[in-house]
């Protein structure tokens, strides 16, 4: 019986190649989208074949069952009844046991006399135990591993190189940084930053000054300068407005050596110190360094609260001044 | 058996080099424990340069690998080749020219490398004239063990011996190929490779060492030394033949898993990817058949400390060779490279690996060496809990310490800010796992002491057999095969086609992978407006090489995120084609320094030198007073102008002449603007901390404009 189904479908097999054929053919005459008929025709027919594939694989496998019967019952006709019956007596071991022995495979502590080699090097004998059954499957999927992945990555162009991925990465890294803003209040800006004056804030701002900002290595512990110039004086070289110390500190001037801090502070964060900075204005610490830049006017600077509204003027455009 | 002949065994030679491992082993670890030591507290660096920890990292690396486990490598085949082959050393001037030329080369390490003449490439850092005396005694071993061979009693090559053979011919290509260097001075020498050809070069050899260095000569010793400590059988000859093969073959390809995610080109990283990967199973052939030729001897496991090390050193190389394939997938490299877990990792396989396995090879020869019995089991078997507690404090917090700064490195905030944007923050956080981790090498240390005092007084207790008497049938009485048996038979017949078969095995994954980097221009796309050192430049990238800078800070911005909005644009491989040697670096204790240039002013590196903790409060970097103190010397500089020449750097002709005006024009602009910020002292231009500014103001600033000097 299982006979007549393989025989059906190894006749059924060059027919369905061929009746695809004029499928495809009718559908590209058809007009529309041939493509879309090609790829859904070329993968059905895939499908299609896999399954057949399968299902003769599976035909076969019953066929060697089936022989392997046959032999049996050959042995018992000619062995007699009790060759059966000794077979069942054996415990049934389980799955796990039958795996493990398979894949261990050793020849026993106490047999090894069997397959110990006649030669010896200094008293070493070697035993012929075959490779670990396991241990081989172990190498085999390595380099099955191996050929996978340089194929993926190299034969076929698939796969992604170092710098795609990087790509990628940061495209999906954009994204979500988009996403999270847009879910953010208004940000602050060089455009629209204002000194702030409490406590909290300025507290904030000093720590950073003095921590992760690592300010104060340039600027001085108060300010007073050092390879960075005085910020206690009423004299700045890129302004001395919330707003243009804002621009200073996110873009930097990279070419005296400020760097620009906007991937390490965020606005919130160049705000607040900024804030702490021009709280610094007039202090008179000791050691300062000499005034640079020029005299910076400011209507009040008592009274910061309303800064933002009340900048004179910024003396030149701060960044690239010189 | 009608006839024997009799021959004696030299003992005196296996002593030698027994002696010489103990010592240097605990040389080597002391200094690495006072590196250790240094990352918590670096003032222990006392001030002086010579101590300083970019200098004793390599000599720590040198004193372990080649003079530890050099020595140990020595000993036991010294021990086990004679007895092997049933044959004494081939040439008593030979064995001591090899013993005390390999013990002149480590005094000449020992010298070289605190004074900073180093050729900056990890675990081949000697100069040149050492190179070439290595060179010449690691032939004379050669020699010493093929004479041995070819007037063997024994027909057959014992798999130990495979393992030599193949040990031998591969550290010699390598150690060739690596040092192709051209000579400046005495102790000066600049690689024929450049850039990411060099470095492909350096971690062919790099890992190699440790394949053919720590892991082929300690397997061959394993084959001999484990079954006769057990008493048992090896478990599967034909184990050993494929796991042999397999291994020296598969090895060789893995080289470019040290250099994954850098600006090497993609197809020479996944061969490294694959190959390390495959590497599993040949690597666990050695390890299955060290630890199933325990098998009936379990219960003598667990009295005898001799196997009790064996087993530990066994399953450490069976951990530290499945972690390292791991550690060559990509995903997981991009976690691990740069972090203490690298070192963790190779501490496994030191520590446990090399050092159990030498430490059971010598409770086990040296009281047979004195006919007598170990002083005491017991000291031993302390040894063996405080060399594991050592390892295991050793290897868990740098683990974690590893993790931990990666995860800080990778970190981004919502709105896409590092969250750890101070790289000193990441470096801080770990300083407790880097205190446990040197707990972890006291251990260790202090279970050192105790072997030594046990192996002195079963020294004491013995006298020594400087002669011990063999016999064996002579080679006549060699039976002639022709039937049936194993075909590898064959081979083991014949050294020579042992020695030419391995040689080709070694041969190919270092051919495919090198030579289309060497030879084919467009493997590194040139960029234009990447220029060569300026003569200030290029003095100041030798003291960057001298000082050891590359042990703790990278040269190489990944194509990751999170480093690319740390360091800048990633690094390109043709921004490295003036690079004599590559400096990319394998370890960032520090920040990677390929984008530092423009970053900072001139006076902020000199701050820096001066003392870290005025710009980087909390930093580990030691200060470096001595680069502010110093003249430059230019007495060099034209000699490197025209070997650079000689090399390929598009210097103009006659250019070595004027090199040293233009540097000290060059110094004059950067003391210039240090002098602007306030920094002055005596003769500023002519310190040498000016030309290492120079070297750091041009670094990385290949493909972005060069800030205007003196502005």
């Amino acid at each position: 019986m299982k006979n007549k189904t393989l025989k059906l479908i190894l006749a059924a097999l060059p027919l369905l190649l061929f009746s695809a054929d004029s499928w495809g053919q009718a559908a590209g005459e058809a007009g529309g989208n041939p493509y879309f008929y090609d790829s859904l025709f070329s993968y059905g027919m895939l499908f299609l074949v896999a399954a057949v594939f399968i299902a003769a694989l599976a035909a076969l496998y019953n066929l060697l069952n089936i022989m392997v019967k046959v032999q049996q019952i050959r042995i018992y006709q000619e062995q007699g009844i009790e060759a059966y019956v000794e077979e069942t007596r054996k415990p049934e071991q389980s799955f796990f046991e039958r795996l493990y022995k398979r894949m261990t495979n050793v020849v026993p502590v106490e047999k090894e006399e069997d397959i110990l080699f006649d030669h010896e090097y200094d008293g070493i004998r070697e035993l012929d135990n075959v490779l670990p059954p396991w241990w081989v499957a172990m190498f085999y999927i390595t380099i099955a591993f191996g050929v996978v992945y340089y194929t993926y990555y190299h034969f076929t162009g698939a796969g992604p190189s170092s710098t795609e991925e990087y790509e990628m990465e940061m495209e999906r890294a954009e994204k979500a940084v988009q996403a999270y803003l847009s879910t953010q209040a208004n940000q602050v800006d060089e455009t629209n930053v204002e000194l702030l004056a409490d406590e909290q804030a300025l507290a904030a701002g000093k720590s950073i000054y003095e921590g992760k900002g690592t300010c104060f290595t340039c600027h001085g512990m108060y300010g007073e300068g050092g390879i960075g110039p005085n910020m206690t004086d009423p004299y700045w070289i890129h302004g001395g407005g919330i707003k243009d110390l804002f621009k200073t500190i996110k873009y930097g001037v990279p070419e005296k050596g400020m760097i620009a801090w906007k991937d390490q502070l965020k606005p919130a964060e160049m705000q607040q110190v900024a804030s702490y900075i021009l709280s610094l204005q007039g202090t008179n610490p000791p050691n300062p360094k000499e005034p640079q830049g020029e005299l910076y006017q400011q209507v009040d600077n008592a009274a910061p609260a309303d800064t933002s509204s009340t900048e004179v003027k910024q003396e030149g455009e701060a960044i690239g001044m010189q | 058996m009608a006839q024997v002949e009799k021959f004696s065994y030299d003992n005196a030679i296996v002593r030698k080099f027994a002696y010489a491992s103990i010592i240097f082993g605990m040389v080597g670890i002391l200094v690495g424990l006072i590196a250790a030591l240094q990352l918590v507290f670096p003032a222990l660096n006392l001030g002086i340069p010579e101590t300083t920890f970019g200098r004793i990292r390599p000599l720590h690396t040198n004193a372990a690998i080649f003079a530890f486990v050099g020595n140990g490598i020595f000993m036991g085949v010294y021990y086990s080749l004679q007895r092997l082959l049933k044959a004494r050393m081939f040439s008593k001037a030979l064995s001591e020219f090899h013993f005390w030329g390999w013990q002149a080369i480590i005094l000449a390490a020992a010298i070289t490398l605190p004074l900073g003449i180093t050729s900056a490439k990890e675990y081949a850092e000697l100069e040149w004239p050492i190179d070439l005396a290595i060179a010449l005694v690691w032939v004379a071993f050669g020699i010493n063990m093929f004479g041995t061979i070819l007037k063997r009693r024994e027909q057959h090559l014992y798999v130990a011996i495979w393992f030599y053979i193949a040990t031998w011919v591969t550290v010699t290509v390598l150690h060739i190929g690596n040092n192709l260097e051209l000579p400046v001075s005495l102790w000066k020498s600049y690689p024929v490779f450049a850039g990411v050809q060099d470095a492909l070069i350096q971690w062919w050899y790099g890992h190699n060492a440790v394949a053919f260095f720590l892991t082929t000569p300690y397997l061959g010793l394993m084959y001999y030394f484990l079954p006769k400590a057990a008493n048992r059988p090896v478990y599967s000859y034909k184990l050993s033949i494929i796991h042999f093969w397999a291994l020296i073959f598969i090895y060789i390809w893995a080289g470019p898993h040290h250099l994954l995610y850098t600006s090497l080109p993609d197809w020479a990283q996944s061969l490294g990817t694959v190959f390390s990967v495959m590497l599993i199973a040949p690597s666990w052939g050695g390890m299955l058949n060290g630890l199933l030729t325990l098998r009936g001897a379990w219960d003598r496991v667990r009295q005898d400390p001799v196997l009790k090390f064996m087993v530990v050193a066994v399953t450490a190389y069976g951990m530290a060779t499945f972690e390292g394939p791991m550690l060559s997938i990509k995903s997981v490299n991009a976690i691990s490279h740069y972090t203490d877990w690298t070192i963790g990792h190779v501490h496994i396989g030191t520590l446990g690996w090399n050092g159990f396995l030498t430490f059971g090879i010598l409770y086990w020869m040296l009281p047979r060496l004195f006919n007598t019995k170990l002083y005491s089991q017991k000291l031993a078997n302390a040894h063996f809990w405080i060399g594991t507690l050592g390892i295991l404090f050793y290897a868990i917090p740098l683990y974690w310490a590893g993790w931990t700064q990666s995860l800080m490195w990778k970190q981004f905030t919502p709105d896409g800010f590092l969250q750890y944007g101070n790289f000193l923050e990441t470096v801080t956080q770990i300083i407790p796992m880097y205190g446990l981790r040197a707990l972890g090498g006291t251990l260790y240390v202090a279970g050192y002491f105790v072997m030594l005092y046990n192996l002195v007084k079963t020294v004491q207790s013995g006298a020594f057999i400087g002669d011990e008497a063999a016999e064996a049938p002579p080679a006549s009485t060699w039976a002639v095969h022709a039937g049936k048996e194993h075909w590898h038979r064959w081979i083991e017949r014949r050294p020579v086609q042992m020695l030419i078969a391995s040689t080709i095995a070694i041969l190919i994954g270092g051919i495919v992978e090198i030579f289309p980097m060497a030879m084919i221009d467009d493997q590194v796309p040139r960029i234009e407006s990447v220029t060569p050192y300026t003569p200030l430049e290029l003095e100041g990238r030798d003291i960057y090489i001298r000082e050891g800078c590359l042990g703790c800070h990278s040269q190489m911005v990944r194509p990751f995120r999170s480093e690319t909005e740390r360091y800048g644009e990633y690094s390109k491989s043709g921004e490295f084609i003036y690079d004599r040697p590559f400096l990319w670096g394998s370890k960032r204790t520090g920040p990677d320094l390929h984008r530092v240039g423009g970053k900072y002013p001139d006076s902020w590196h000199y701050n820096h030198m001066m003392d870290p903790e005025t710009t980087s409060p909390g930093s580990i970097m030691p200060p470096y007073p001595w680069l502010l103190r110093d003249e430059l010397s230019t007495k060099n500089t034209a000699a490197k102008i025209r070997t650079l020449q000689k090399l390929g750097t598009p210097y103009p002709d006659g250019y070595d002449q004027i090199a040293v005006d233009d540097l000290q024009k060059q110094a004059k602009m950067v003391a210039e603007s240090l002098r602007k910020d306030g920094i002055d002292a005596e003769k500023l231009e002519e310190k040498e901390i000016i030309a290492l500014i120079a070297y750091l103001q041009k670094l990385g600033t290949g493909i972005k404009p060069a800030p205007q000097a003196g502005n």
